[in-house]
């Protein structure tokens, strides 16, 4: 084998890739010859750096990483979010979601109450579910939002139980308060059951504030709720 | 497949110009470069996977809101990535503090410092150093121990041949620990 050959298996034998044969004829090159064992020093440092950061987050992070991308405006100048959305006025929100999601989903018809929260106990809302293909298509539709104060906007967000939250995107509306926003996410959304709309301020954070207007879990649209189920509002 | 080539090929500061003009393939690519080292920051400084996690999303998330902002005279992409992940996670740390603690969770670890700070560090040079590699090098060595396939598996995987898929590692291996070696003025991250 030549010296040229030899150094070129010095990468796989670092990684236990040879065969037995090559190991033993490259072991037995390595006792004379101080260029490739330095070589061999070099790389397996070079190997136990990559081995100690390989760890990394599931892969399925990257989906949701790239759909709230794909579902957010570009080229917002920083803190020029304007957000008019009169009382009463109806936000309708479109999310497609994968086909975990799906299988949670009995007819097409069903729909959801969002429940209020104290800080709208005013606002209102619903969920309703239709099948499109081998995915589902979740419509929202929001009322009685309270108007945002400069520099905020409305997010909404899958969320599960114990912890967790992944942003669906965030949403404005037109003067005259009705809008349509079509969202993606992918199919591991069948992790994140829970739907949440929150009022965030324009401050750079991407996290969630906490401020929960409307609440809801897709788990209850396999109850087989009646379509246009009545608005939940808070007495 | 000639885009997507030059988007692998391209340095990190070329990739955050095009995310800011809106291009999802190169925020993509960041991604695949430096989402492991955002996420170990995450577990050193918050010693919770979870947390790591949100932190890996909201860190890519302001990425492409403020890519715009980057300027590659003040500091490398690595760094710049640093800082905001370092920031969300005080952030994530701030309010983790705020609510109940369950009985049994591990205190939180102090920031700046913490157990083995020298992994994280390592990560952020890593992939930084994998980052200035060209491209064929570095997908050998992401597969190889990013995604654990043999050789086998990965020339299966390239439709590259054995053959060349070993001395392709090797001198992959030696691009990298020069690029370790040698790398790019290292502007202070703040630690």
């Amino acid at each position: 084998m030549s010296e040229d050959r030899f150094e070129k298996l010095l990468g796989p034998y670092v990684q236990g890739e040879l065969s037995g044969s090559e190991e033993r004829e490259l072991e037995q090159h390595l006792e004379g010859c101080s260029d490739c064992q330095a070589d061999l020093d070099d790389l397996r440092h070079a190997h136990d750096l990559l081995r100690a950061t390989a760890g990394g987050p599931p892969p399925e992070l990257k989906e949701w990483v790239m759909a709230r991308a794909r579902n957010e405006p570009r080229h917002r100048p920083a803190g020029s979010w304007r957000l008019w959305l009169p009382v009463a006025a109806a936000l309708l929100v479109v999310a497609v979601l994968g086909v975990g999601v799906l299988r949670m989903v009995s007819t097409p018809s069903d729909g959801l109450a969002l429940s209020a929260t104290s800080v709208a106990p005013q606002a209102g809302g619903e969920l309703r579910g239709e099948r499109i293909g081998d995915n589902l298509r979740i419509e929202l539709e929001a009322w009685g939002l309270p108007e945002p104060e400069e520099g905020e906007y409305y997010e909404m967000w899958y969320a599960k139980k114990g912890g967790g939250r992944v942003s669906c995107g965030t949403f404005t509306a037109q003067p005259e308060g009705s809008t349509t926003v079509s969202m993606s996410a992918p199919a591991s959304a069948v992790a994140y059951p829970e739907i949440e709309v929150t009022l965030e301020p324009d401050d750079g954070d991407p996290g969630s504030s906490g401020k929960v207007v409307l609440e809801g879990s897709l788990r209850d649209l396999q109850a087989g709720l009646p379509t246009d189920v009545a608005l939940t509002r808070s007495t | 497949m000639g885009y997507r080539q030059g988007v692998r090929d391209a340095g990190d500061e070329d990739l955050i110009a095009l995310v800011a003009g809106g291009d999802e393939q190169a925020l993509s690519e960041l991604y695949d470069r430096y989402s492991r080292p955002v996420y170990a920051t995450g577990v050193r400084l918050l010693g919770d996977t979870q947390l790591a996690e949100d932190l890996v999303q909201d860190a890519f998330t302001s990425v492409w809101r403020s890519a715009a902002s980057f300027d590659p005279a003040r500091a490398s992409f690595a760094t710049w990535l640093y800082r905001i992940a370092r920031n969300r996670a005080t952030d994530l740390d701030r309010r983790r503090r705020a609510r109940p603690r369950p009985a049994g969770e591990h205190g939180l670890y102090a920031i700046p410092g913490g157990p083995r700070p020298e992994e994280a560090v390592d990560a952020w040079d890593v992939a930084a150093a994998l980052s200035s590699i060209p491209s064929e090098y570095r997908e050998v060595l992401t597969l190889a121990y990013f995604e654990d396939l043999s050789q086998r598996e990965i020339s299966r995987r390239t439709g590259i041949p054995l053959g060349t898929i070993k001395s392709r590692t090797t001198a992959a291996l030696k691009r990298f620990r020069q690029a370790m070696a040698n790398p790019a003025p290292r502007e202070a991250r703040g630690e």
